[in-house]
């Protein structure tokens, strides 16, 4: 039986967090949890186990570096993989997202398959 | 009485002469039979050596002719399987060129199919929340939104015409200050400055205005919005985000989406707003419908 994966999508705005649902409902055997902001984002981590978390970088309460920063401290979900999705290119935010401890860094606009292959290659889903 | 070779005749002679000198003759002639025998029976022996040898000289030929002849044949064999293996190899080359090329078209196509489903994906979500509320500001931030998020607008401005005095006002923007936006007159000679006659350009025109290739200048693109065939105001991008070089086809579908919808949603969410979400009477609407 195939294994089933559980992604949290932490994502201030409708919009990407519908169209990210939408791209990673493609991945067979991905059940995607929806977060508003940061703290949303821990409260729903709280409640569950996570195998990867996609988070937005600007939203309001709490960001996505913090939210990172947060995760990583915490022993239950220190090591599960962490993609970052913002519209910030430059490569100081990058080198700050990965060095807080993101495992990817993806910007907007975002392709869906872009998604895809990193999500799939973070939890080591054959293509 | 003498022969010819003056010896005396045989009856001339004593009988023991006689006797000795046959005697003579006879072991002369049996010493020379069976010397010649015996050279015969050398002659006979050597010939059926060299017969021998030649029987075994021609019984080797023979067998190295045999193993000439397996030998040919074995390599004709092999020619054989090796002309069956180029067939076969040309045959699966052939095959194999086949297959790359099914390959390619179907990578191509798997390309253009996930492009399509992407196309898809972006102009539903970009419907969907375009129209999910009639509240104004939802409105103009789903649409703010859409730009930035779906296309990557780094800057961007709606302007919404003013038609008693012939101008295009901003109405929101992104990524630059609304109060120094300024407004597009409407003039009948082109502006002098390039990004207001590209604004103005659109309206007028109702043709968009979209960069090709890398984006290099001043505006991006600049899309005519419509009520139907009513153009009522434009949306102005200014710039793209720093890794967004270039607009792609779905893009080019975004604005598409927002030309035709964007407007309209903006004047529903007016009058919902304006009315507090007020909703029209079955006959009022029959009135006009019916």
């Amino acid at each position: 039986m195939a294994s089933t994966y559980s992604c949290l999508v932490v994502e201030d705005s409708p919009m990407m967090r519908q169209l990210l649902v939408l791209a990673l409902s493609r991945v067979r055997n991905l059940k995607v949890t929806e977060a508003d902001d940061g703290v949303d984002g821990l409260r729903k981590l709280a409640g569950g186990k996570f195998d990867i978390i996609i988070t937005d970088i600007n939203m309001p309460i709490m960001d996505g570096l913090k939210l990172v920063k947060r995760v990583r401290s915490d022993p239950t979900h220190k090591d599960v993989p962490i993609v970052i999705i913002t519209t910030e290119g430059s490569n100081e935010d990058r080198s700050r997202a990965l060095q807080l401890g993101a495992n990817a860094y993806i910007t907007k606009p975002i392709q869906a398959p872009q998604v895809i292959a990193k999500v799939k290659e973070l939890l080591k889903i054959e293509a | 009485m003498s022969d010819k070779k003056g010896r005396p005749r045989r009856s001339d002679r004593p009988s023991a002469a006689v006797a000795a000198e046959l005697k003579q003759k006879r072991d002369a002639f049996l010493h020379t039979f069976f010397r010649r025998g015996a050279e015969l029976t050398d002659e006979l022996v050597h010939e059926n050596k060299k017969l021998r040898d030649t029987i075994a000289k021609l019984e080797e030929d023979n067998a190295s002719l045999k193993t000439q002849l397996a030998s040919d044949r074995a390599i004709r064999d092999a020619l054989r399987k090796i002309d069956d293996l180029e067939r076969e190899k040309a045959r699966l080359l052939s095959s194999m060129h086949q297959q790359e090329e099914i390959t390619g078209k179907m990578t191509n196509r798997f390309a253009e199919i996930e492009s399509e489903l992407e196309s898809f994906a972006n102009l539903y979500v970009a419907s969907f929340q375009l129209h999910i509320s009639l509240g104004l500001r939802s409105v103009v931030r789903h649409i703010k939104e859409l730009l930035v998020q779906l296309v990557g607008a780094k800057s961007l401005a709606v302007y919404f015409v003013d038609e008693p005095r012939r101008r295009l006002e901003p109405i929101a923007s992104d990524g630059v200050d609304l109060a120094t936006v300024p407004a597009v007159p409407l003039q009948d000679g082109a502006p002098g400055d390039t990004v207001a006659a590209a604004i103005e350009r659109a309206y007028l025109t109702g043709v968009p205005h979209v960069a090709e290739g890398d984006v290099a200048a001043q505006p991006a693109a600049c899309i005519p919005l419509h009520i139907d065939e009513r153009a009522v105001g434009v949306i102005a991008v200014y710039a793209l985000l720093e890794q967004k070089q270039r607009f792609v086809t779905v893009d080019r579908e975004l604005f598409k989406l927002l030309g035709a919808h964007a407007a309209g949603a903006i004047v529903g969410a007016f009058h919902y707003t304006r009315t507090d979400g007020k909703l029209p009477t079955p006959e009022e609407l029959r009135a006009i419908t019916g």
